[in-house]
């Protein structure tokens, strides 16, 4: 016991004492908030400069003019206008030869930065619905004001010209669409992007832990393999000793980081309360159930998926073989990251629960499927409950079954040094004495 | 004899070859005991039986009358063949490291440590990290934290290879000084100059089978002596014609005589001193690498010289 403990203290002060560790503590949160949040920040930011547009207006009855009057509606942060309207041009639709000069002068304009872009009214719109916006790039913002401000022209010449004898305002009204929402049972506010986020959350955490810490772990066995260091440890401890040992201190060093981002989300939660965290997310967080769950299938995941990568440190000489190994064992970790949108829209499908109860996909798939299907209504009549038991029954079982036979390769594997072993000779070294 | 070691019939076989048949071979306390054969005869495979790295197929091991399990391992230490250390931490570190891994506490060692690296001419890089040392320098650092946490026996796999030769005396000074604290030194080397120079007990292995084994002065008088060295001042030519003599070899002022079995060596020496004045006559002993050679019909190729081997 205490020389396991030796190999604990010594995999442990490795990692922690080194810089990249606290970077990591830093930088992980940061990388997550940035990845998650900047993109949602730029798509929504309002342009700080005015934007030059043309209108091509082949239909001749004035919608280019009131189109320039309505699209100064938007404003810039400064409450100047966002679009200037630099022409208004009316080529005869039937003479291609001018629609086309005139299109090709505008592309360049467009090209030479003049412009912004254009806008192509058909002849006709108003039957065939046709318009066309010309641009180099296009934003999020722009191209829904161009449809919102066209499409309501559109309906308030259609309605002029109609016989029902109401003001432009009045049907505007009287065609006003509903604020629709989404609530989960129990009336909580809920929608997709929450929910994805909540669940992304935990997966990343798990993944974080299960893969980096599991690479780190897979390193060390191949550098005590290069440098022969494991010959002498082996002659003072056993095999089983040494992967034990390596497993549980890099396991309480991934722990610490893991302890160090829950301390700072739940200060942060403190101090700014439901302004950083959505309600559902805190929920979730804070419900002891869920973090009973979470952290079993933390602590099995890293348990398991850090045996396999310490069984593939052991088969291979080096990392680059070790980069064939590495490979499907990141992907089933990324899986559930990849299925996410379907298993957030069909939960209980019973390929989901199928997947989710193998376990090497438990961990992070039943902790999205929780997430879904019962953080806010956390009572045992919920199946996933009993679901969620029996991935971590199965996933206990499976860990013990991998462990075991890690341990019967690694104590061979890492005395192999050259040729990598064959499949046939790795059973082999399942069965010696 | 009282012995520390034990090995009776030890066999362990690979899927393609055996690599150790039938080996039996018991180590004296306190002696310095040599494993010795070419490349490939099974000698790691036999030590890393005896330090239960790996299992033999059949066979006992007997340490000071035990199996080595589990704390037994404590009273051995063992520097394989092919070392290696953690680069990243420091002297200190790595041998409080390894020490604690034999269960010996951390405050023995750091009174024993300053003494260990002073002796290796190490002192100034206690807290500098092992990867800042050279090779010769790491290996003298292994060696501390072989022998550091005062081991009943230790077990040096192909000790000198990578060792410069003032490096290797100063390892024979600390191996003979451990030698007299007690210590049962077992070694494994296929230069048999070293085994020759050092060794009380011998065992001589070859593809896996011991060829012989013994006292090392024991297995010297075994084989007899068969080499007359004679230093002289004259031609010394005509030795060649003396009965018994079989063969000469020449030298500038001296010759050595091959002489068969039976061959009086008095009456060689007489015949000579009728011709030439002779200064020295030695009968000489045959050198393991010669016993090697005879008794297991190897081929010379596969052994090394103490000068082919440092090159």
């Amino acid at each position: 016991m205490s020389k396991l403990w030796v190999i604990i203290k010594r995999e442990y002060a490795q990692v922690v004492k080194k810089k990249s560790f606290l970077i990591g503590i830093l930088l992980t949160p940061a990388f997550m908030a940035v990845v998650i949040i900047l993109p949602a920040l730029l798509a929504t930011k309002k342009s700080d400069t005015v934007e030059n547009i043309a209108i091509i207006d082949m239909d001749g009855q004035g919608i280019g003019e009131r189109f320039a009057e309505d699209i100064n509606t938007y404003k810039l942060d400064d409450s100047s206008d966002a679009y200037k309207v630099t022409e208004i041009l009316r080529p005869d639709p039937n003479d291609s030869v001018e629609v086309n000069r005139t299109r090709q002068r505008l592309d360049s304009l467009i090209l030479a930065k003049e412009l912004k872009s254009y806008l192509i009214i058909e002849n006709g719109i108003e039957n065939n619905d046709s318009c066309f916006m010309v641009a180099k790039s296009f934003g999020l913002t722009t191209g829904r004001r161009f449809d919102k401000v066209i499409s309501r022209i559109l309906s308030e010449m259609r309605l002029e010209k109609s016989e029902i004898n109401l003001g432009t305002d009045s049907v505007m009204t009287l065609t006003r669409r509903v604020v629709f929402e989404q609530l989960a049972p129990g009336g909580k506010e809920r929608d997709f992007l929450t929910t994805y986020f909540a669940g992304l959350i935990f997966i990343m955490i798990i993944f974080a832990t299960v893969v980096t810490y599991g690479q780190v772990l897979m390193r060390s066995v191949i550098e005590e393999k290069n440098s022969r260091i494991v010959e002498v440890m082996v002659s003072s401890v056993s095999p089983f000793q040494l992967m034990g040992g390596k497993i549980i201190g890099l396991g309480l060093a991934s722990l610490t980081q893991v302890g160090i981002w829950v301390a700072l989300g739940s200060l942060v939660y403190l101090f700014k309360g439901d302004m950083v965290i959505a309600p559902a997310i805190a929920d979730t967080v804070f419900n002891p159930v869920f973090i009973v769950f979470f952290i079993c299938y933390m602590l099995l995941g890293y348990l398991m998926y850090s045996t396999i990568f310490a069984l593939i440190g052991a088969i291979v000489n080096n990392e680059k073989e070790a980069q064939n190994f590495i490979f499907p064992v990141t992907m089933l970790n990324i899986l559930p990251i990849l299925m996410g949108s379907y298993i957030i829209q069909e939960p209980e499908s019973t390929l989901v629960t199928v997947l989710s109860l193998i376990p090497f996909l438990t961990p992070t798939m039943m902790i999205l499927r929780l997430n879904i299907m019962g953080s806010d209504t956390f009572s045992f009549v919920n199946p996933i409950f009993f679901e969620a038991t029996i991935g971590v029954i199965l996933t206990f079982l499976a860990t013990l079954a991998i462990i075991w036979i890690t341990g019967r390769i690694f104590r061979i594997g890492i005395l192999m040094y050259g040729k990598r072993p064959t499949l046939p000779e790795i059973f082999r070294w399942i069965r010696y004495k | 004899m009282d012995e520390y070691l034990k090995l009776q019939n030890i066999r362990k076989a690979y899927a393609d070859k055996v690599a150790v048949d039938n080996l039996s071979l018991s180590v004296p306390k306190g002696s310095i005991y040599g494993i010795i054969g070419p490349n490939g005869a099974g000698k790691t495979t036999t030590i890393r039986m005896i330090m239960d790295i790996i299992a033999p197929d059949s066979g006992e091991i007997l340490v000071d009358g035990g199996k080595v399990i589990g704390e037994f391992k404590n009273n051995i230490g063992y520097l394989p063949e092919e070392r290696g250390l953690y680069k990243k931490m420091t002297l200190e570190e790595v041998i409080v490291f390894f020490a604690e891994l034999k269960g010996f506490p951390k405050s023995q060692t750091l009174d024993l440590i300053d003494d260990w690296l002073e002796k290796m001419s190490l002192s100034d890089y206690k807290k500098k990290k092992v990867e800042e040392l050279s090779k010769g320098m790491q290996q003298k650092l292994q060696f501390v934290t072989t022998v550091i946490h005062q081991p009943k026996m230790v077990i040096l796999d192909e000790l000198f290879s990578g060792l410069d030769p003032l490096n290797i005396e100063l390892i024979k000074d600390i191996i003979l000084e451990q030698k007299r604290n007690g210590i049962t030194i077992l070694f494994s080397t296929h230069v048999m100059e070293q085994a020759e120079k050092l060794c009380d007990y011998i065992c001589l292995i070859n593809k896996g089978q011991k060829v012989l084994d013994g006292k090392l002065a024991d297995v010297k008088a075994e084989f007899g002596s068969n080499t007359l060295q004679v230093d002289m001042e004259g031609d010394g030519a005509f030795s060649r014609d003396i009965p018994g003599v079989e063969d000469i070899t020449e030298f500038n002022n001296c010759i050595e005589l091959k002489i068969s079995p039976e061959a009086d060596t008095q009456e060689i020496l007489r015949r000579l001193t009728e011709k030439v004045k002779v200064r020295r006559f030695e009968i000489m002993e045959p050198s393991l690498y010669d016993i090697f050679i005879k008794v297991a019909r190897i081929d010379p190729q596969t052994l090394t010289t103490e000068e082919a081997d440092h090159v």
